[in-house]
C-alpha cells in the first residue's frame, strides 16, 4: 500500500509498479491491468531518495518467473497506462475543436490556390474578360466559370463551389464549439478567431497559462523573431487584428486596442479552462476596457 | 553497428516508416534519424545485444524501432498524444519497447517504471535539455553513456549555435559527466549537434 504523508518513511520505501520494497522485504501488488495503472499514476517518487528498479525483485516478489515474462508484462501494462491517457487527452473538449479550426483554415487555403489558378485558366479561354471596374466577388465568377465552362474546368468550378459550402458548415460547427469550449474568449473575440488562437497556443491549456503579451503576437511569429534577433519594430498584434475592434481601430490606437484587448483575453482564456462558464459580469467590464481604449486617442 | 558497404542498418522486421531495405536488413537514414547522422559523423557508440535504453522524445518512433533491433529493451518515452499513437503500433509488434507517455522534465512520473540503463538517449525539443539529461541520469548506471541531441535552435533561437553548444557542454561537465564526442550533425541536420557522455 502506498503511505501518503508520512514523509522521510515514505521516501525510504521504494514503490515500484509490482510493489513496494522496504527492508527488503516486498510488499506485490495484487490487481488487474487496470489497477496496476491506477496504482503507477497514483504513485509519488521521491527522486533524492529514489533507488532504481531492479526487474530480479520482481521475480523475488512472485510477480513473475523470468526477464521475457517481466518485459511481456511491464510492455503490457505501458501500453494499457499510454492508450488511457491518449483517449483522456483526446476525449478533452478542445481536442477536437483545434482539428476542426486547422481543417478550416486549411480549406480556406485551398480555396484562395484554387480559384486563383481556374480564374487564370478561365482567362485564356476568354481574352476579353477582365474584372477591372467590376466589384464581381470570387465566388461569383466561380459560378458563372462553372455555368460557362466545359469539361474539367466547369469541374473545377464545381469542386471550388463545394468546398465552399463545405467551409460554411465547418466554420458554423467551429463557432458553435468554441461557443461551448471557450465562452468567454469566444465572448470577446468571436469563436473563429478564439479557436485559432487556441491552436496556435497548442490547447485551451496551453492558452490559458500564456502570459497577455505573448497572447497578443500569437500567430506574429516571423515579425516577433525578426524583433527580438535585429532592431525592426515589435509586432503590435497576431491572430487578434482578425477581430473587427482592432482592424478597425485607428491606426494610432490600434496597438493599444490588442494589448487591452488581449490582456482581458489572458483572464478569459483562465476562466475558460478553470470554470468552462460565461462570467457576465467579467465580460461587461472587459468589453467596456477594451473599448476605452480605442476610444482613447490622444488629446 | 551493422554496416553494409557505407549504408547503416539495422536488423528487425521491416516496414515500420516504408524504410529502404537492402540485403534483408532496414537502411537507418542519417537524414531522419538523428542518431544515425551521429553515427555517419564518425562517431560510434556501439549499441550491443545486451544493452538497456532510456529513450526520451521518442516521437513516432523511426529511430526507436532502429534502436530496439540492436539492443535487449527500449523504454521510450513520449510527451505528446498523436506521436504516441504511432509508437504503441510499433510496440505491439515489437517485445522490446516499453512505451512510457509521460513529461521527460518530470522523471518521477516514471520512476517506479524503468529500471537502471547502460544508455541514456535524450533528442527533446525543450530549452533546457541539459537539465533533462542531468534529472534523468539516476537512471543511468555509473559508467553508462549519455547521448545528447542538442537543437539550438529549441533552446534559444536569438542566440548563435557555437554559443549554446557551449554552455551546454559547461553545465553537464560541472554537474560531473565526462564529454567524450561531440560533433555537428551537418549536413544531416542544420544546427544540431550531437554529444557523447559518460557517467563516471
Amino acid at each position: 500500500m502506498v503511505l501518503y504523508g508520512h514523509g522521510l518513511y515514505f521516501c525510504v520505501m521504494q514503490s515500484y509498479w509490482f510493489g513496494d520494497i522496504e527492508d527488503g522485504y516486498c510488499t506485490k501488488f495484487t490487481g488487474d491491468l487496470h489497477a496496476v495503472i491506477d496504482r503507477i499514476q497514483s504513485i509519488f517518487t521521491c527522486m533524492d531518495t529514489y533507488i532504481p528498479l531492479d526487474w530480479e525483485h520482481a521475480v523475488l516478489c512472485g510477480v513473475c518467473r523470468d526477464r521475457e515474462e517481466y518485459l511481456a508484462r511491464i510492455q503490457a501494462i505501458c501500453i494499457g497506462a499510454a492508450d488511457r491517457s491518449i483517449r483522456e487527452q483526446f476525449s478533452k473538449k478542445d481536442a477536437e475543436l483545434l482539428q476542426m479550426i486547422r481543417t478550416l483554415d486549411e480549406i480556406d487555403m485551398v480555396i484562395n490556390l484554387l480559384s486563383e489558378k481556374a480564374v487564370d485558366w478561365y482567362l485564356i479561354r476568354h481574352p476579353a474578360f477582365s474584372r477591372k471596374y467590376r466589384r464581381t466577388p470570387v465566388h461569383a465568377l466561380v459560378k458563372t466559370m462553372r455555368e460557362r465552362s466545359k469539361g474539367a474546368l466547369g469541374t473545377v468550378a464545381a469542386e471550388i463551389e463545394r468546398m465552399e459550402n463545405t467551409r460554411t458548415i465547418l466554420a458554423r460547427e467551429v463557432s458553435s464549439r468554441a461557443n461551448d469550449v471557450m465562452p468567454n474568449t469566444s465572448a470577446l473575440i468571436g469563436g473563429l478567431v478564439a479557436a485559432r488562437l487556441m491552436s496556435h497556443a497548442g490547447g485551451l491549456l496551453s492558452l490559458s497559462r500564456l502570459p497577455a503579451s505573448a497572447i497578443q503576437v500569437l500567430g506574429a511569429r516571423s515579425a516577433l523573431f525578426s524583433h527580438l534577433k535585429t532592431r525592426s519594430p515589435c509586432p503590435k498584434h497576431g491572430i487578434i487584428f482578425q477581430h473587427r475592434r482592432v482592424h478597425n481601430a485607428p491606426r494610432e490606437v490600434r496597438g493599444k486596442v490588442a494589448r487591452a484587448l488581449s490582456c482581458k483575453l489572458a483572464i478569459a482564456a483562465r476562466l475558460d479552462y478553470f470554470k468552462g462558464v460565461a462570467e457576465p459580469e467579467f465580460l461587461e467590464t472587459a468589453q467596456k476596457r477594451v473599448d476605452e481604449a480605442g476610444k482613447g486617442s490622444r488629446s | 553497428m551493422i554496416w553494409i558497404g557505407d549504408v547503416l542498418v539495422s536488423r528487425g522486421e521491416g516496414g515500420v516508416y516504408h524504410e529502404r531495405m537492402l540485403g534483408g536488413a532496414r537502411v537507418w537514414d542519417p537524414y531522419r534519424s538523428k542518431l544515425s547522422a551521429l553515427y555517419y559523423s564518425g562517431i560510434s557508440v556501439e549499441l550491443t545485444p545486451a544493452m538497456r535504453v532510456l529513450y526520451l522524445g521518442a516521437a513516432n518512433g523511426t529511430t526507436v524501432s532502429h534502436v530496439a533491433d540492436y539492443v535487449e529493451v527500449v523504454y521510450a518515452v513520449e510527451f505528446a498524444p498523436r506521436p504516441m499513437q504511432d509508437l504503441l503500433e510499433l510496440c505491439r509488434r515489437r517485445r522490446n519497447i516499453i512505451p512510457i507517455m509521460a513529461d521527460a522534465a518530470r522523471p518521477e512520473q516514471y520512476a517506479p517504471l524503468v529500471e537502471s540503463v547502460d544508455l541514456l538517449y535524450q533528442d527533446v525539443a525543450q530549452p533546457d535539455q541539459a537539465a533533462i539529461v542531468l534529472r534523468n541520469c539516476v537512471f543511468l548506471k555509473p559508467g553508462g553513456t549519455v547521448i545528447l541531441m542538442l537543437k539550438t535552435r529549441s533552446v534559444d533561437i536569438r542566440r548563435e549555435p557555437a554559443e549554446v553548444f557551449k554552455d551546454t557542454i559547461n553545465s553537464l561537465t560541472s554537474a560531473g559527466l565526462i564529454v567524450r564526442d561531440s560533433k555537428w550533425l551537418a549536413p544531416f541536420h542544420a544546427d544540431h549537434a550531437g554529444i557523447v557522455c559518460i557517467k563516471p
